[in-house]
C-alpha cells in the first residue's frame, strides 16, 4: 500500500515562502495531478515529495512510514523529469539498469527487469541506442522505463510531456494512462495544462501561489469549482464572467445582467451585493434560448469545423465567448443574443468564493 | 540574367568556392611561415655542423650520433618523461578544485579568482616564488622541513629533489588551468541528470564516477592535451629556477637545445636542431594519438 500523506507541508528559500502549508492526501492507486499556472509551486511541491528538496516544515508519509528526512533514493518512489534527464554516455539499457546497479542487484535480475520494461513500452529494438539517437517520445519511454524498472510504490511526473509536439503528446497520454491501469501504482503528476489534467487524473489538485484552491475529481472541478480561480482555469476557452447584481427573494436568487436582464437562480443566499456570474462558453446559447437574454455584436467568429466560437461584446463593453454549432450563421458586426440557462450559472461574492454552482449533474 | 562585367559574374558564380579558401588563406599562410616551413629547416639544419654565422658543413646523421653518447641527453629524456607522469596530477587536483567550488555560497567568485590566480600570472614569477619558497636559509618550505624533521635540505641546490621541485612549483598554475576548464565542463551539466542520479542511489563516489566523469570526458581530453604538451614543453621554470643544474641534473629537452644552440655555451645550430626534432618526434606520438581520437570521436557524432 502506498498513500501518500501531506500534512501542513512547508517550503521556503531564505525569507520567501514557496510552498504555504499543504495537507493532501493521496489514495494508494490514484492518479493525482497537480496543475495551476507557472510558480504556482506545484514542481517544488513534487520534488519535495522526491525528495530532492527539503521540507521546511511539516511531515510526509508514503504507505504510512514518515519520509520527511528519508533521502530520495529510499522513499520507494520514481521521477521522470522534464528534460527526462537521461545519462547520455549510457545506451538505453544502461540507462534503464542504472538505478538495479547502484542498488546492487546482480547482473541477471538487471538483464532481466530491464527487459521487461523494454517490452512493456516497446523499447525492445532500441536498448543498445544512446539517448542522443533516439525521437523525443522514444527519449520520453526511456525515461518512463528507468522509472517502472524500480519497481516504485510511487511514480512521479514532472510535466513529462511538456517537450513533445501535440500529437505525440496525445498519445504519450494514453501510454501513460494505460500504464498507470497497468501497474496500479500510485502517481502523481505535474502539469501546467488542464486538459492534461482533465484527461488523466482520479484527482486534480489545483494549486496557486504555493496553496492548494481546490483538490477534487475532473468533474466535480468542473460542475463545482469552489471559487473564481478554479473557476477560470478549468475549462477551455474560459468561464465567462460578468459583473451582476444580485438579491435574495423567495425561493431563489435574482440576478441583474448587464443590460438589465433579470435571471432567476435556484438556491439561496444569505445578503444582496454586486457578485460576480459565471457561465461557460459552452453553456451559453446562441440565439436565445434561455432563461434570460444578453443583447451584444459578435467582434471575433473562430470556425473551428466542429463547433464556433464567437466573442460577443455587450452593450456595458464586457465580452463574453459563446460555443455554438459548427455552422452557426452569424458573422462579425451581427447582433447576437445570448440565452443564459439558470442552472448552468455559478455565483461568486465579492471575495471570490462560490456562493452558487451550476452544477449540471445534478 | 541581365547583362553584368565579367568579373562580377565569375565572383557570383564560384562565391561559395571561393570564400572559403579566402577565409583560410591568412590562418594558413601563418601557419606555413611560422610553423610548417621552420620545422622543415630545423630538420634540414640537424644535418650539418653550424655555429649559426659561418658556412653549414654537412655532416648528414653525425649530430644525432653525438646525441646518443651525450649523457646530459639521456638525463633530460629522463626528467622529461618524470615531468610527463607528474604533471598529469595537475588533472585530478584541478578536478577536486573544481569540484570543491562548484557551490553557491556567498564569495565564491572571489575564492574561484583565488584559485585561478597562479595561471595569471607569468612562469617566470612563480619561478621565482617557488626559489624563495624553496630557500635554505629563509624559504618557508626549507623553515618547515627544518622544524618538522630537523634536517636542512636545499631542494633545488639537491640532485634527488630538483626536478621534483620544479615539477611542483608547475603543479601549481597547470592545476589552476585545469581546474577552470573542469568548472566549465560542471556548469554544462544537466542539474535534472544529477537528480536523476540521486534518484537512482548514486551518491558520492558512484555519482562521479558513473555521472559526473563521462559527461566531462569532452574536459578531461582538453586537459589531458594541454598537461601532456606544457610537461613536454617544459622551460621558462627550468631556466629561471636552476638553469638546469646542480650539474645538470634538473635538464629537460627544450632547455638542453638552448642551452646548446643559444647559449653561452656555443652555438652549436646543428646540435640544438638535431635535439628540437626528437623533441618534435615525441611530441609528434601524443599530439597524433590526440588528433585520432578527435576525428573519432567526430565521427561518432
Amino acid at each position: 500500500m502506498a498513500e501518500v500523506s501531506l500534512s501542513k507541508v512547508t517550503k521556503n528559500f531564505g525569507a520567501v515562502s514557496i510552498i504555504k502549508g499543504i495537507d493532501l492526501e493521496i489514495a494508494d492507486g490514484e492518479f493525482c495531478v497537480f496543475v495551476g499556472p507557472s510558480g504556482c509551486g506545484k514542481s517544488t511541491l513534487l520534488r519535495m515529495v522526491a525528495g530532492l528538496e527539503e521540507i521546511s516544515s511539516g511531515a510526509l508519509k508514503i504507505g504510512g512510514r514518515d519520509m520527511t528526512q528519508v533521502g530520495p533514493s529510499d522513499r520507494g518512489v520514481a521521477m521522470v523529469f522534464q528534460s527526462y534527464a537521461l545519462y547520455p554516455h549510457m545506451t538505453v539499457a544502461e540507462n534503464i539498469g542504472f538505478g538495479l546497479r547502484m542498488t546492487g542487484h546482480d547482473k541477471a535480475e538487471i538483464a532481466k527487469r530491464t527487459a521487461a520494461a523494454a517490452k512493456m513500452l516497446q523499447l525492445d529494438a532500441l536498448l543498445d541506442r544512446k539517448p542522443g539517437q533516439l525521437s523525443g517520445g522514444q527519449r520520453q519511454r526511456v525515461a518512463i522505463g528507468r522509472a517502472i524498472v524500480r519497481n516504485p510504490d510511487v511514480f512521479l511526473f514532472d510535466e513529462p510531456l511538456s517537450n513533445l509536439d501535440a500529437a505525440l503528446r496525445v498519445q504519450m497520454r494514453g501510454e501513460i494512462s494505460r500504464l498507470h491501469q497497468d501497474l496500479g501504482a500510485t502517481m502523481i503528476y505535474v502539469t501546467h495544462d488542464q486538459v492534461e489534467a482533465m484527461t488523466m487524473a482520479d484527482k486534480i489538485v489545483v494549486l496557486s501561489a504555493g496553496q492548494i484552491e481546490q483538490v477534487g475529481s475532473p468533474l466535480e472541478l468542473y460542475h463545482r469549482p469552489r471559487n473564481l480561480f478554479v473557476a477560470g482555469f478549468i475549462g477551455s476557452p474560459k468561464m465567462n464572467f460578468l459583473t451582476v447584481a444580485a438579491q435574495p427573494v423567495a425561493g431563489g436568487t435574482e440576478v441583474t445582467l448587464p443590460g438589465g436582464g433579470v435571471l432567476r437562480l435556484p438556491g439561496q443566499i444569505a445578503a444582496a451585493g454586486p457578485m460576480t456570474l459565471g457561465l461557460r462558453p459552452e453553456h451559453a446559447q446562441a440565439g436565445g434560448a434561455g432563461d434570460a437574454v444578453l443583447e451584444g455584436r459578435v467582434k471575433l467568429a473562430e470556425h473551428l469545423g466542429s463547433e464556433t466560437l464567437f466573442f460577443v461584446e455587450l452593450a456595458d463593453g464586457s465580452e463574453i465567448a459563446v460555443k455554438a454549432d459548427g455552422l452557426a450563421p452569424e458573422r462579425p458586426g451581427d447582433e447576437m443574443r445570448v440565452g443564459v440557462p439558470a442552472r448552468a450559472c455559478h455565483l461568486f461574492d465579492a471575495a471570490g468564493l462560490a456562493l452558487l454552482n451550476g452544477d449540471l449533474t445534478r | 540574367m541581365p547583362d553584368t562585367a565579367p568579373s562580377a559574374g565569375f565572383w557570383k558564380r564560384n562565391q561559395l568556392r571561393i570564400a572559403p579558401i579566402l577565409f583560410l588563406a591568412p590562418g594558413a599562410l601563418m601557419f606555413l611561415i611560422y610553423v610548417l616551413i621552420p620545422i622543415v629547416q630545423s630538420v634540414w639544419i640537424s644535418f650539418h655542423d653550424w655555429d649559426g654565422l659561418g658556412a653549414k658543413v654537412w655532416i648528414g646523421l653525425g649530430n644525432y650520433a653525438e646525441l646518443l653518447d651525450d649523457d646530459t641527453f639521456y638525463v633530460a629524456l629522463k626528467n622529461n618523461l618524470i615531468w610527463l607522469a607528474l604533471y598529469l596530477l595537475a588533472i585530478p587536483m584541478g578536478l577536486a578544485a573544481a569540484l570543491f567550488l562548484n557551490q553557491s555560497v556567498w564569495g565564491i567568485r572571489l575564492y574561484k579568482s583565488l584559485f585561478f590566480f597562479p595561471f595569471v600570472i607569468s612562469q617566470v614569477v612563480v619561478g621565482l616564488m617557488f626559489t624563495w619558497f624553496y630557500a635554505p636559509d629563509f624559504g618557508l618550505f626549507s623553515q618547515a622541513i627544518h622544524w618538522l624533521t630537523g634536517a636542512e635540505v636545499a631542494i633545488l641546490a639537491d640532485e634527488r629533489f630538483v626536478t621534483l621541485g620544479i615539477i611542483a612549483a608547475g603543479l601549481w598554475p597547470q592545476t589552476a588551468y585545469c581546474m577552470i576548464l573542469y568548472l566549465t565542463g560542471l556548469n554544462n551539466l544537466n542539474p535534472e541528470q544529477i537528480e536523476a542520479a540521486r534518484m537512482d542511489n548514486a551518491r558520492g563516489w558512484r555519482l562521479l564516477w558513473h555521472v559526473i566523469l563521462p559527461q566531462l570526458a569532452p574536459a578531461t581530453f582538453i586537459a589531458m592535451v594541454v598537461t601532456v604538451i606544457g610537461a613536454l614543453r617544459s622551460f621558462d621554470l627550468v631556466s629561471i629556477m636552476t638553469a638546469g643544474g646542480p650539474y645538470g641534473s634538473s635538464q629537460v629537452l627544450s632547455y638542453f637545445m638552448y642551452e646548446q644552440a643559444l647559449s653561452e655555451y656555443g652555438y652549436r645550430m646543428g646540435y640544438g636542431a638535431a635535439i628540437a626534432v626528437v623533441l618534435f618526434l615525441i611530441m609528434m606520438v601524443f599530439i597524433t594519438l590526440f588528433i585520432v581520437r578527435m576525428i573519432a570521436q567526430e565521427r561518432n557524432r
